[in-house]
């Protein structure tokens, strides 16, 4: 849930131009067909609040270290981490866009920079960390990794700080979601545009 | 071909943070101090109906964490998604609740310094008023 401003704006597949057969965009017909073109969610869109959805989810439940069991909260820790992995790939373009701004007296998102950096060092030494003193997954598979106090701990603490930290990340884009949640459903119910 | 370059960016900085955990580990692991906090180890114990039940608690789980696929149709074990779930949902909405009011003192804000008389010497219309 990176740059919400972009997807925002890419959330509405934009206006086309009206077609060269002379005929304007103004008979009621045309009218509403603009209008549900423009409330049209682009793919992209839907991919990302879809996607971060599912990865909340599983978050929230991988972390529920007592309601999952070891074995779950360890493949479902192994998924988050390749999952949020693409997480950030989707998001590339709002890491450079942002980092590059960081130094522009202009740039607004710094707070929400940093709580995303915070983020990605915590919740990467959380999976790592995990994998590390994994008792159930890995061995299943056949390995057997050097565990260790240390990687215990930090997986501990990392968790915890993704806790406080997750929250707030989905929460600064809660406009992005509450817009693109309402039009999704909205559309589910007004019957599928074109 | 764009996707995998933005993967491949990204399997970068994770590794680069996987580097610096590992080199923690490596100089600085007793800065990593404390022992590791986790589920009592007491037994958690469910009465079979009401404090004590006729046939005394039932033990669920010994603390082991080795609960096993089925621990999640266990209701004992529900309060800990619960708690987890509370403690993201309290977190959301203070930021959401801190978002709203900011948002809403800087249009105040806003609006006063519209509304307010446009600052100079005089007041109104008779600043331009010649002395006699």
């Amino acid at each position: 849930m990176g740059h919400a401003a972009t997807r925002a704006r890419a959330g509405t597949v934009p206006r086309r131009r009206p077609a060269m057969s002379g005929a304007p965009v103004t008979s009621p017909a045309d009218a509403t067909s603009g209008a549900r073109r423009r409330r049209r969610i682009a793919a992209r869109t839907r991919l990302d609040f879809w996607f971060d959805a599912v990865l909340l989810l599983g978050y929230t439940v991988a972390y529920s270290y007592g309601f999952t069991g070891i074995a779950i909260h360890e493949w479902l820790g192994i998924g988050l981490g390749l999952a949020l992995l693409i997480h950030l790939t989707l998001h590339w373009d709002w890491v450079l866009r942002e980092t590059r701004r960081l130094f522009s007296p202009r740039g607004h998102d710094k707070g929400i920079w940093l709580v995303n950096l915070a983020l990605l060092l915590a919740m990467t030494l959380c999976v790592v960390s995990g994998i590390l003193i994994s008792r159930v997954a890995l061995p299943q598979v056949g390995f057997s990794l050097l565990g260790g106090p240390f990687w215990s701990r930090l997986h501990v603490l990392t968790a915890e700080v993704t806790l406080g930290l997750v929250p707030v990340h989905v929460a600064v884009r809660w406009r992005w979601i509450v817009s693109v949640g309402r039009r999704l459903l909205t559309r589910r119910g007004g019957g599928r545009p074109r | 071909m764009r996707f995998l370059r933005h993967l491949a960016a990204a399997c970068l900085v994770v590794a680069v943070v996987v580097v610096l955990g590992l080199a923690w580990n490596h100089f600085a692991a007793s800065t990593l101090v404390g022992t590791v906090p986790g589920r009592p180890q007491t037994a958690i114990m469910r009465p079979e109906s009401g404090p004590g039940g006729p046939h005394g608690p039932k033990v669920i789980d010994r603390g082991t964490f080795d609960l096993g696929l089925n621990s999640m149709l266990e209701p004992v074990n529900w309060p800990y998604l619960r708690h987890t779930v509370v403690i993201e949902a309290a977190v959301i909405a203070a930021v959401v609740i801190i978002d709203v009011g900011r948002r809403r003192s800087r249009r105040a804000a806003r609006a006063a310094q519209l509304a307010e008389p446009p600052s100079g010497d005089g007041d109104g219309p008779d600043r331009y008023r010649q002395e006699p």
